[in-house]
């Protein structure tokens, strides 16, 4: 008989217990692989909505987030100089606002308002109608506008939509219902020309732009573009998705990742003490049967063996089982955080990643070699005689 | 929100101070050098101090840049929001930020601020104050304050209750396997008290009252081992953020939560193990 | 013709064991060799060291003084791992309460010792078959021990300590926890063991038991009080 075999045995003559623990070290595994998908979950799905604009190289005017620092004056000739570099594929000014609008119910609403050419590749995904064209010296100029937006305000194509910031009420057709890749949940956005977005905000300076977005030439990649653009505007502030990440993966999005760590030790602590302490008193409730084993004749190494057999079961049973269960409670998990105000509805805190499922096997071996470690130490090293004598009297 | 703009902008003013234009400027020819606050965070990373005089500039390119006085150094009170961001913040005077952002070219513009903030006298009256300045000054946006940002800490806690509850439920399960291995041990015994002809009543009272001794003992000490790791954690990440912020609190309340979650848990527990043995036949009990 | 080696030879083996309250002599310099194929029953009160004295021969425990050989090997010199391979292969152990695996049925528990000594699986079969035939019990082989009476699990034992064809069986106190009628039974067997030439030793309280060996031997305070060749003879 194997020591599986032989483990299995051993742990289906106490099924309740047996599965009791089991069902310890799946829920608690399933915590754990849940922190695993949390410690990356951000990174990696900020990295998927950053790369589907199809922009792989940012440009501001300092280290701030764009929108947050100073803008990129002399945005026209800045964009001019920067397509010129062979490196880069596209260069396009963004522009970023906060405007008011009447809602239906009379009350006043912010929409945010995003400036851009006509000539783009993803800042937004056309859903339904048309996109921006260059907007008419007389005329209302054109606007984008989001799902939410559109429902608020019972917009479609050729509605008309009314800021409310100005005694002179500035006024837009909307052309189209677009998709934004980093709108919010609930989150009013349009999206308008950069000749559209100094109507909308009048005191806006012209020629500016909070944001370039840089596309490098196929087969040039990110670093080299922002090797070049540094190399030719020094006073420019590049940066590739893997920088942007890196900073947030140090600072704005860390929060998580300490938390992850924290519970993900805390949960690795708590099981392994508690599949310890089942294997223990189990070991300790069997010890006349180890005596006797010992004294028939098996070895250390086989009592050692059919131990950590034993945990294996125990541990990997309860692991596998944690994997499906740890899915399923990352989704509440995920549905819980994504309701977050003013975070994009696109990300996603706990992504799947098959580096998580790695880790959470690995763990799995480790935890059931720590947890038979003592009740290992406790059978292999007791006395025979003196063991069977204590039972013999007990 | 335009309020929080402008001390983003002013952050991100300081943030992009050249690093020449931070040196020590020369005073200026006549009138007193203007004064800022600096945060402690802003200090230390740019080595300032007070006294020294710094230039500030509205544009990346440090393009009139104007010098300032360090008078002192403040705290920024912690943001639970912003938590992670560096606090780089400069405090000034509300003219003396208009004079350097205002744009020379239009008419006004030192006179223009992005936003007012108004505190009632009666909070209550905000809706209606805010529809009748509407109405008296149409070129303005009146939007009452929104307690947005407790909206994140509603979820947070949120999902910590969420993980409280899956942890509780996988102790449960070891609990209830550890109260099992008890009762099994306890079987010979129960079965002999059985024997003797005491009834079920009388020995899962005694299961009763031992699963609430260890339920209590359990719980207190859980209550005092997390008042422990509070410390630890705090330090943690008050070391990590810089922050003077507190992440976790363990309160009287949350203690007595705690505790009364525990208890019964644990008794029932060890009642449930003990009824599963006790319903068995008394001979059983006594077999080996 | 040289005479044959003894199965166990124990050379003035001492066993002292070391206790808060001051060491306690659970054996004082007793000698003994067990011929093949004898059959010795040891007897005496309480305390008195036979247990004791069949652990050190059968490589369960060593001496604190004294020299053991086992097939004329010296057991002192080795080490655990070669002793637990002896106790494997040619020795055979018999307890008091009978230690079966309980979550294993009766043919699993005499087969679960020849898998370990790495016996065949068509070999294991044939003798484990022929084994729980052997005492009695062939019809009951799918039978976990909780199924078996006291009796029954005690044949199971029998069984499985002659499963790797032991060149010796130590039993410690088998009938203690059988009534007498079934502990004859069990002395029966012993004595069929005993004649198809397996040397056996036995530790027992109970006179019939030690009735039927052919050397006695009585303990008292760690010594052999007084050898004596029994009915068996």
């Amino acid at each position: 008989m194997s020591p599986l075999q032989f483990a299995w045995r051993s742990l289906s003559r106490q099924p309740a217990r047996a599965l009791l623990g089991l069902t310890g070290v799946a829920v608690v595994g399933a915590l754990l692989f849940d922190m695993l998908m949390l410690s990356r979950g951000l990174i990696v799905s900020f990295r998927d909505l950053l790369e589907s604009t199809g922009f792989d190289v940012r440009v501001t005017a300092t280290e701030a987030l764009p929108g947050m620092g100073p803008v990129v004056s002399e945005a026209a000739a800045t964009v001019e100089a920067l397509r010129r570099l062979p490196e880069l594929a596209a260069v396009v000014p963004v522009r970023f606002g906060v405007a008011a609008v009447d809602a239906r119910d009379k009350k006043t609403r912010e929409v945010a308002i995003i400036g851009s050419e006509t000539r783009r590749r993803g800042e937004w995904r056309l859903v339904q109608g048309a996109d921006l064209a260059e907007d008419s010296a007389a005329g209302r100029p054109g606007m984008v506008v989001n799902r939410t937006f559109a429902r608020d305000q019972g917009l479609g194509p050729g509605s008309i939509v009314r800021l409310a910031s100005t005694l002179t009420p500035r006024e837009f057709r909307v052309s189209g219902i677009v998709e934004f890749p980093f709108e919010a949940a609930g989150e009013r956005m349009a999206g308008v020309t950069l000749n559209g977005f100094t109507r909308a905000f009048p005191s806006a300076r012209r020629d500016e732009a909070d944001l370039l977005l840089v596309a490098s030439q196929p087969g040039v990649g990110a670093e080299t573009a922002v090797s070049a653009i540094r190399r030719a505007r020094p006073d420019l502030h590049a940066f590739s998705i893997d920088e942007v990440l890196e900073r947030l993966r140090q600072a704005e999005f860390s929060y998580f990742r300490q938390v992850s760590f924290v519970l993900a030790t805390i949960a690795s602590f708590f099981a392994l003490l508690l599949v310890t302490t089942l294997l223990t008193v189990s070991v300790n409730q069997r010890l006349g049967e180890v005596a006797a084993l010992r004294a028939l004749g098996f070895s250390r190494r086989r009592i050692t063996f059919d131990l950590l057999a034993e945990s294996a079961l125990l541990v990997g049973g309860g692991g596998i089982v944690a994997v499906p269960l740890g899915l399923l409670l990352a989704r509440v998990l995920d549905s819980i955080l994504r309701q977050m105000p003013d975070l994009p509805s696109r990300l996603h805190f706990f992504v799947f990643e098959p580096r998580a499922l790695a880790i959470h096997l690995a763990f799995l071996v480790l935890a059931a070699l720590v947890a038979a470690a003592y009740p290992v130490i406790l059978a292999a090293r007791l006395p025979i005689a003196a063991t069977l004598r204590k039972e013999s009297i007990s | 929100m335009s309020s929080r703009r402008g001390l983003l902008l002013l952050l991100a003013f300081v943030v992009t101070a050249p690093r020449a234009a931070v040196a020590k400027a020369p005073d200026a020819a006549g009138g007193p050098t203007p004064e800022i606050l600096v945060s402690r965070g802003l200090m230390r990373e740019r080595g300032l101090s007070v006294g020294q005089v710094v230039m500030l500039s509205a544009d990346a390119r440090g393009a009139g840049a104007r010098p300032f006085r360090i008078a002192g150094i403040y705290e920024p009170t912690p943001d639970p929001s912003r938590f992670t961001a560096k606090r780089l913040e400069a405090r000034m005077h509300l003219p003396d930020l208009l004079a350097l952002t205002a744009d020379p070219g239009e008419a006004g513009a030192v006179d223009a601020v992005g936003a007012i903030n108004i505190a009632l006298k009666d909070p209550a009256d905000a809706s209606a104050f805010a529809r009748e300045l509407g109405a008296r000054a149409p070129a303005v946006s009146v939007v009452r304050a929104a307690a947005g940002d407790d909206a994140h800490f509603v979820i947070i806690e949120r999902f910590h209750v969420a993980i409280s509850v899956v942890t509780m439920i996988g102790s449960t399960a070891f609990l209830l396997a550890l109260m099992v291995i008890r009762a099994d041990e306890r079987r010979e015994i129960a079965g002999l008290l059985r024997l003797l002809g005491l009834r079920r009543r009388r020995i899962l009272l005694q299961a009763l009252l031992e699963g609430l001794c260890i339920a209590a003992a359990g719980a207190v000490f859980g209550v005092l081992f997390a008042a422990v790791t509070q410390g630890a954690v705090n330090a943690f990440f008050q070391w990590r953020y810089d922050t003077t912020l507190a992440f976790l609190r363990v309160t009287p309340a949350i203690a007595a939560r705690c505790v009364a979650l525990a208890l019964p848990l644990g008794v029932t527990a060890g009642l449930l193990a003990s009824w599963t043995l006790l319903r068995r036949p008394v001979l059983d009990l006594l077999r080996r | 013709m040289s005479a044959p080696v003894a199965i166990v030879e124990a050379r003035g083996v001492s066993k002292v064991y070391p206790m808060p309250a001051g060491p306690v002599e659970a054996l004082r310099d007793v000698s003994l060799t067990v011929a093949p194929g004898e059959y010795v029953a040891i007897s005496g009160p309480s305390g008195c060291g036979k247990s004791t004295l069949l652990h050190l021969l059968g490589c369960v425990d060593t001496p604190t003084a004294g020299s053991l050989l086992f097939e004329g090997r010296p057991v002192l010199p080795m080490g655990e791992q070669e002793r637990s391979r002896i106790r494997l292969r040619r020795i055979g152990f018999v307890f008091q309460r009978f230690y079966l695996l309980p979550m294993l049925t009766a043919w699993e528990n005499v087969e679960l010792v020849q898998s370990e000594a790495g016996m065949p699986a068509a070999e294991r079969r044939a003798r484990t078959r022929a084994l729980l035939e052997y005492v009695g019990l062939g019809e009951r082989a799918a039978h976990l021990p909780s199924q078996l009476s006291g009796g029954e699990m005690q044949r199971v034992a029998i069984a499985r300590a002659l499963a790797n064809r032991p060149g010796l069986v130590l039993a410690d106190e088998p009938t203690g926890e059988l009534d007498d009628e079934t502990g004859e039974q069990i002395g029966d067997l012993f004595d069929r063991v005993n004649a198809d030439g397996t040397t056996l030793v036995i530790v027992t309280h109970n006179p019939a038991l030690a009735a039927r060996a052919r050397r006695r031997l009585a303990m008292r305070s760690g010594r052999i009080a007084a050898p004596s060749v029994g009915a068996g003879s």
